[in-house]
């Protein structure tokens, strides 16, 4: 498939559209998009394979008195494009009406967002992505030597076109690279793991060497590992394990969600859902943010949204279709068939992580773990996937086969300390936090 | 293009392999053709469909692996695939431990038709949507004020993968899957609780026509009001007996993925030095059958043109073997038994699980409560996931039932558990005769994702690790 650019992807998105028109949809929209990858897999400190990807393909939704119809097809061909337009008015047609629907989003300035584009990283080569998967086998194999690592890197870089009837479009060039690292040992039947990885949408936002290096250091704290007794504890969850409440508390904001009547926010809004502590910005204007962008997936321009303010949910999050259903101010979180969060930002609180782990007498440590509250029922049970025991302030023993457990208002309400350090990737914050009275669940 | 220009053009792409000497080459051309709708509170408002179309290459280079994909099904635009591949393999050649090695498979050709009575793209919009609606009604009658929300989807869709490899091997595989799923939320103040069911086989519109609303979506719907009145489970260590969709999910996610034979040549499964040894309890018998009649996992060939097959991977507790690949097969000195599958034509394959069980005994379900004086049934399998390095599991079941003196007692809710796959294999105590595979589903590994199947019989284990609340 030859290279289009942007003016050829909104032509083909715009052929898709009026065919939908054409074929009696009262409302369409249409992306279209083309991109290329290309990655490399690490398996037992060796190359397994390398691999170059090229993708292409039109998606189009179609609007019938309300009821929608959507349709998909690979390749940019215009007989495609126009197939595709056609059969999703055809779905629309078939479908029920919804009540609900009110229209498309109409044109509007789009902001400006730096660095979701860096030619560098489409310039990337294969021999580029396996310079950095060698330097990580060697870094890991240097702190110890029995490591087993896995993983890899990747480079990718896409253009995205969308076109509605009303007379939106956009167009939009992102790329991305990312590196992993999971090292595993195994020591007199023992076994230690830990997974690094780097993702960033700029090259210079990117550290991909030394990544084995901190799985292995990880992994080794990792052996030895030992079940707990049950019972109620404060438990401290850091940078890579701490993004799961705002994620869930997100997930739960969705307006799709709470609009439907499975969400354990609804009546929330304006309501305390968190302690104090917790205050959550949404921005989607990051430079460089894994989660950036100009407009969300129906084409509605991105801003900065205060989620959570000191504990308080100031708002749900919309799509164009939920906000005209509730007359509320589009959030613009649209993924183009469901609703998600952009960059999440925590603000951050007085003390350092290491400060608040010092506080806890007899508690838990959880490095890696999806405490997620459930949408709908609110609960958490989770495992944690690695962690240690706190013991006097300090990190003591490794954990295994530990569950944190508990309703998610609960341990939103019950957080008393949020860091001041953070671990940074492009778009995200990640810091440590500290719930108070977590049942845990241990075999010990 | 119609499959039969596409399958000599395929082998176009394979003779200019051979004709450029290459070690070995694979051309596989996959299209895959969707349909589907959802019905959400009374209302089947989104309909959809997609199709996709493409071809990817792998090729040895020097002893390295390098793949190619591309969604242009043009002759040259194969053939610039094909260079592409090559240019990947020298990339890989960089640092690869030892040369590529492949096992002996006798090479096939072979052109295989989905078996169905219904075909699905013959039935109507209004006829699936009666269907789906008549699901919906019953439940949400059933519901009654405590209906929450209620979504029901019906899915069909037609795959033709074709593989065609420099060993002589052409074969085309044409697979038909349905599916329809319910899930209902409930809710009891701010109490909310979900109930699911889910049904697809490889078949026709017949699986709708033999799904009665009965035994499926009024099920999720008394399930999820049962647990509003249940209270939350207990935090601890229990004894513990599984019910087949709750064995099902631990076959296949703590134990299925441990037997893998990449993860297990890569240092990442447990079952590493283990085959020939004692992994499990006397009465654990293990299969991974891919040749089980309609089943969402099963295939007439893997994704390397090797017939699917019944491959037993622990019997009586002793590990017998792995799932292969040929080229974990050729590292391991064993013969392939066709497991690797490739996620369209985007990706290689690689190493999976199609239907996963564990075998049944000859104990009823109250004989192996009898013995225990506090416990809990565990059942509803929703999702889990397993450290296989560590043998470290989780899995969240919809619903538990605790055991008291020997007999089924109060229902509880939000239930998951914990556990480390070697001890829980040891620990087992017993299975049942009653056996159900009915766990349908699309599992993700290394961002690919493949139809599977899992289940086996009520499972009765020493104690397991409960992540409740109470």
């Amino acid at each position: 498939m030859s290279d289009v650019d942007l003016a050829g992807l909104q032509r083909i998105a715009g052929i898709a559209c009026e065919a939908a028109m054409r074929a009696g949809a009262d409302f369409a929209d249409a992306a279209a998009e083309q991109g290329q990858a290309r990655s490399i897999s690490v398996e037992r400190n060796a190359i397994k394979s390398s691999d170059a990807r090229r993708w292409g393909g039109v998606s189009v939704r179609a609007f019938s008195r309300g009821a929608t119809g959507w349709s998909s097809t690979s390749g940019l061909s215009e007989e495609g494009a126009r197939g595709a337009g056609q059969q999703a008015a055809e779905l629309a047609q078939a479908a029920e009406p919804d009540p609900d629907f009110v229209d498309l989003v109409s044109p509007a300035p789009y902001p400006e967002v730096a660095g979701l584009y860096d030619e560098s990283i489409a310039q990337i080569t294969g021999a580029m992505l396996a310079d950095w998967v060698t330097q990580n086998i060697d870094s890991a194999r240097a702190v110890a030597e029995d490591g087993v690592v896995s993983g890899g890197a990747s480079a990718s870089h896409r253009r995205w076109a969308l076109v509605n009837n009303l007379g939106v479009q956009v167009t939009h060039r992102g790329s991305s690279a990312s590196t992993s690292a999971s090292v595993v040992i195994r020591r007199n039947g023992d076994v230690g793991s830990f997974y690094e990885w780097d993702a960033a949408r700029r090259l210079a936002d990117l550290a991909p060497e030394n990544l084995g290096a901190k799985a292995a250091e990880e992994a080794l704290k990792q052996l030895k590992s030992r079940s707990m007794e049950s019972g109620t504890f404060p438990v401290v969850f850091g940078p890579l394990a701490s993004g799961a409440f705002a994620g869930g508390l997100c997930a739960a904001a969705s307006a799709e969600e709470v609009q439907r009547n499975r969400s354990f926010l609804i009546g929330k809004e304006g309501e305390r859902v968190a302690s104090e502590h917790v205050t959550l910005v949404d921005d989607p204007l990051i430079p460089g943010g894994l989660g950036s962008g100009v407009c969300d997936g129906d084409g509605f321009p991105h801003r900065r949204l205060t989620v959570v303010e000191a504990g308080v949910l100031k708002t749900y999050l919309h799509s164009h279709y939920t906000a005209k259903k509730a007359g509320v101010e589009n959030t613009g979180h649209s993924t183009r068939g469901g609703i998600a969060p952009t960059n999440i930002v925590p603000a951050l609180g007085p003390k350092t992580a290491a400060e608040i782990i010092a506080e806890v007498k007899d508690g838990l440590y959880v490095v890696l773990g999806r405490p997620s509250p459930d949408t709908a029922s609110g609960q958490v049970s989770a495992l944690v996937d690695a962690g240690f025991r706190i013991e006097k302030g300090r990190l003591t023993w490794p954990l295994k086969n530990t569950m944190v457990a508990g309703h998610g208002l609960e341990l939103l309400a019950n957080i008393d300390a949020v860091s001041s350090d953070y671990r940074a990737e492009p778009g995200m914050i990640l810091p440590t936090i500290r719930v108070q009275g977590v049942r845990v669940a241990g075999g010990g | 293009m119609k499959v039969a220009e596409l399958r000599k053009q395929l082998e176009r792409v394979r003779d200019e392999a051979v004709r450029r000497k290459l070690e070995f080459a694979e051309a596989r051309f996959a299209t895959a053709r969707s349909s589907g709708l959802v019905l959400q509170d009374g209302r089947a408002d989104r309909m959809g469909a997609g199709q996709r179309a493409g071809m990817g290459v792998r090729v040895v280079v020097g002893g390295a692996w390098g793949f190619a994909s591309t969604e242009s099904v043009s002759f040259d635009e194969w053939l610039a695939c094909l260079d592409l591949a090559v240019e990947m393999a020298k990339v890989s050649g960089r640092r690869i431990a030892e040369p590529v090695a492949l096992a002996e498979s006798p090479a096939v050709v072979d052109d295989v038709k989905a078996s169905y009575q219904i075909d699905p793209t013959e039935v109507s919009l209004e006829r699936k949507l009666a269907a789906v609606k008549g699901y919906e009604e019953a439940s949400a009658c059933r519901a009654g004020e405590r209906l929450a929300n209620v979504m029901t989807g019906y899915s069909d869709g037609r795959q033709v993968e074709m593989v065609c490899n420099t060993r002589g091997t052409l074969v085309s595989m044409e697979s038909v899957r349905t599916m329809v799923w319910h899930t209902i939320t409930v809710q009891d103040g701010t109490l909310r609780q979900r109930g699911r069911e889910l049904r697809g086989r490889q078949s026709g519109f017949e699986l709708v026509e033999e799904t009665l609303a009965q035994e499926f979506s009024v099920k999720a719907a008394e399930r999820a009001v049962s647990l509003l009145s249940a209270p939350p489970a207990p935090a601890g260590k229990f004894p513990a007996v599984f019910h087949p969709s709750i064995t099902g999910l631990l076959v296949h996610e703590a134990l299925g993925h441990n037997m893998e034979a990449d993860l297990v040549l890569t240092g990442q499964s447990i079952l590493e030095g283990k085959l020939g040894t004692k992994v499990a309890a006397e009465c654990i018998n293990i299969v991974d059958d891919a040749t089980v009649p309609s089943s969402w996992g099963s295939y007439p060939y893997d994704s390397e043109g090797v017939p699917g097959q019944k491959r037993v991977l622990v019997e009586k507790g002793v590990l017998k073997g792995f799932l292969h690949s040929l080229e974990t097969a050729a590292r391991m000195g064993v013969q392939p038994n066709g497991s690797a599958r490739a996620d369209g034509y985007m990706h290689w394959p690689i190493v999976r699980m199609s239907n996963t069980m564990i075998q049944p005994g000859e104990a009823t379900l109250e004989e192996l409560m009898q013995d225990i004086d506090l416990g809990i049934l565990l059942r509803g399998g929703q999702w889990g996931y397993v450290h296989c390095e560590k043998g470290q599991y989780t899995c969240h079941a919809g619903e538990g039932v605790m055991i008291r003196n020997g007999r089924l007692a109060e229902q509880v809710r939000d239930v998951s558990i914990s556990g480390m796959t070697l001890e829980t294999l040891a620990d087992s105590l017993g299975v049942s005769r009653d056996f159900e595979l009915e766990m349908p589903g699309n599992c993700g590994k290394n961002g690919q994702s493949m139809p599977v199947n899992g289940g086996g019989p009520y499972v009765k284990v020493k104690e397991i690790v409960v992540g409740g609340q109470a």
